[in-house]
């Protein structure tokens, strides 16, 4: 019986290993920070699908940081564990137990923060604030079903928000969960002080996932929206 | 063996086992869940093909499958062409041209005259065309073993296409301009519009002999994908020298210093020494510097088995083997052979042409196969006695650059 295991076992644990989803960064410690300074230039899928040693992936580091990454020491030495130990050449340690507490829409926001700010406050040229303009948007009638958009599916084209104009590409946020991405809006939602607005919920992202609408198409919601 | 360690490592390796399971089940679980929700070639880029192989999504990177790659092999049309983006330029991801109107392109360094122009005035400059071989430095990335780092591709990381535009060095002569001594290189940067990141990418100066600033790709307007309004391209130089939305050229003494021309895009070397590459223990990383690496320049010599292809049933007994061939243009391909017996004795086929190409050269054979499974391998020569390694894992190197094994179609003959 065992023996049959040992052949099937790693055999099914490999497959499931490199068929990896693209998105799915394993959980485990300094997942948050790979969450945060890696998706401000490109997808996560260039990360989740490779297996390196703790030498390359240093070295991939270093590239990284000629290419802009702006981490402190700690930082990146928290980041190198991570890859090391969990998109390494070895099969990672087993996941952590399921956290005591919820999730909380701060902890999704991870995902966000390397391009918008740990507050929202954006990072001009490049990447608008959100604080101030979730709270412009949602004043206009469809603006609830916009962001809900921008966010799953991204968008593309030019915006002008608080006197800058931004041109850059916003990626689809869709391989978050339907309870992930209901916590992050309402986490947004609640920097702007409205206390009458109701709720994100899951049925609702679940509802809006069906569309399935390209980035292009998010921004012509958006340009409906007649902002100024 | 003693009892005792026998038992504590069947202990260990069933624990690694039922981890792996454990590992195995939750992510094919997860996997399968997120299929739908990853945007397909045709909505990243307008007017792709919505078969091509997502392997990035920004930047977009896609890949050619092999079969649709194979179904066009006179010349890649701009719907299946890869793409290879280091860099997106927003707004620029669709098939169709891009507007020349307001593009400007500054050319300086190491020049007596350095100028900026309208790079609609190119069109009035005399017109040449060049067929040439557009491929991605890391096509056949993922056939190294073990696993290099980057966008696993297989084999369709590269096309066939004809660019037309205005020659560099005419441009310089139409200007008067005269190159220094001292310029070496030729450093081209894309355009930074809507704060894009740099991308800058030098190549020797020999490749002014036939650089060329492309307005036009298979005879309409080059694809914004590719590069249009204006790209610099050198024939016979792997795509990453090819610089797309290309806005200023600069001659200069040295090889520029971003992470495109350093660390990344080279292989291990020796200076001027006359071996491809520096062979490496695969697994090994390599502390890569200027004078102990290459970059990634001219294409190295490869051939492709178009028909039959992997897994295929054809008719017997004489079964018709074909492909393409290509070099790095500088000295004619002189034959492609072809062997059913792992290279034991080999086959000549018939080329397509001779002489110098910057396209590549359509290759067939006819052979006598009996009833059975046989496995297919072919591999090009040059005049200069070039080839391609058997086993393309001599070249490893961790980034997993310029493969080019000779290529094994397994095939039934019926």
């Amino acid at each position: 019986m065992w023996r049959v295991l040992y052949l099937l076992g790693p055999l099914l644990g490999l497959l499931g290993y490199l068929a990896l989803g693209q998105y799915n960064l394993p959980e485990g410690p300094g997942k948050d920070l790979v969450l945060a300074k890696c998706q401000a230039c490109h997808d996560l899928g260039l990360v989740a699908r490779e297996r390196l040693s703790r030498e390359r992936w240093d070295a991939v580091l270093q590239e990284m940081v000629l290419q802009g990454l702006k981490v402190t020491p700690e930082e990146r030495a928290a980041i190198l564990d991570y890859l090391a130990t969990y998109l390494g050449t070895a099969p990672p340690p087993a996941p952590p137990p399921p956290q005591a507490q919820a999730k909380t829409g701060a902890q999704v926001y991870a995902n966000c923060q390397g391009c918008h700010g740990p507050s929202g406050e954006g990072n001009p040229p490049l990447f608008p604030p959100l604080k101030g303009h979730v709270a412009q948007i949602l004043g206009r009638e469809g603006g609830r079903a916009y962001l809900l958009a921008a966010v799953l599916f991204g968008l593309q084209g030019e915006v002008r928000i608080q006197g800058q104009t931004y041109n850059g590409v916003m990626p689809g946020f869709a391989w978050l969960s339907d309870e992930d991405l209901a916590l992050l809006l309402n986490h947004l939602v609640g920097w702007e002080g409205l206390p009458n607005f109701p709720p994100y919920t899951p049925e609702e992202v679940r509802a809006a996932r069906e569309k399935a609408l390209t980035p292009e198409e998010v921004f012509s919601l958006r340009q409906r929206l007649s902002l100024p | 063996m003693s009892f005792q360690k026998e038992e504590a490592m069947e202990k260990l390796s069933r624990r690694t086992t039922l981890k792996w399971m454990g590992l195995g089940a939750a992510l094919l679980a997860v996997s399968r869940g997120q299929a739908q929700q990853t945007p397909t070639a045709d909505q990243l880029v307008k007017g792709k093909d919505a078969k091509l192989i997502v392997l990035s999504q920004r930047p977009i990177v896609l890949e050619t499958p092999y079969d649709l790659l194979a179904s066009q092999p006179e010349r890649t049309s701009k719907e299946i062409l890869y793409v290879r983006n280091n860099v997106d330029l927003p707004g620029y991801n669709s098939v169709e041209g891009a507007s020349l109107e307001g593009w400007t392109l500054e050319v300086g360094g190491l020049v007596n005259k350095p100028f900026t122009l309208e790079a609609k005035e190119l069109l009035s400059l005399p017109q040449h065309e060049v067929t040439m071989v557009l491929q991605c430095s890391g096509n056949g990335r993922s056939f190294f073993q073990p696993r290099t780092s980057g966008n696993p591709w297989k084999r369709g990381g590269v096309g066939n296409v004809t660019f037309r535009g205005v020659r560099l060095k005419d441009l310089l002569e139409s200007k008067g301009v005269k190159l220094g001594e001292k310029a070496l290189f030729i450093t081209a940067h894309a355009s930074r519009q809507g704060n894009a990141a740099e991308f800058v990418r030098s190549v020797p100066i020999h490749a002014l002999e036939e650089a060329l600033l492309a307005l036009f790709m298979n005879g309409e307007p080059l694809p914004a994908v590719h590069g249009g309004p204006v790209r610099l391209v050198f024939p016979g130089y792997f795509g990453v020298n090819n610089v797309k939305w290309v806005a200023k050229i600069e001659f200069t003494e040295a090889e520029n210093t971003t992470a495109e021309q350093m660390p990344r895009y080279r292989v291990p070397a020796i200076p001027n020494a006359n071996i491809p590459i520096l062979p490496q223990e695969p697994g090994k990383t390599y502390p890569y510097s200027f004078t102990n690496s290459r970059p990634n320049w001219l294409v190295a010599i490869n051939s492709f088995i178009f028909a039959p292809q992997e897994g295929q049933t054809v008719e017997g007994p004489y079964v018709r083997v074909e492909g393409v061939a290509f070099n790095d243009g500088l000295v004619p391909l002189t034959s492609v052979e072809v062997s059913t017996n792992g290279g034991r004795t080999w086959f000549r086929a018939t080329l397509e042409g001779s002489g110098r190409s910057f396209g590549w050269v359509r290759w067939r054979a006819t052979l006598y196969l009996r009833p059975g499974e046989h496995e297919v391998i072919a591999r090009a020569w040059d005049a200069v006695g070039r080839s391609q390694p058997l086993d393309g894992n001599i070249a490893w190197n961790e980034r997993g650059y310029e493969y080019n094994g000779v290529m094994r179609v397994r095939f039934t003959v019926a």
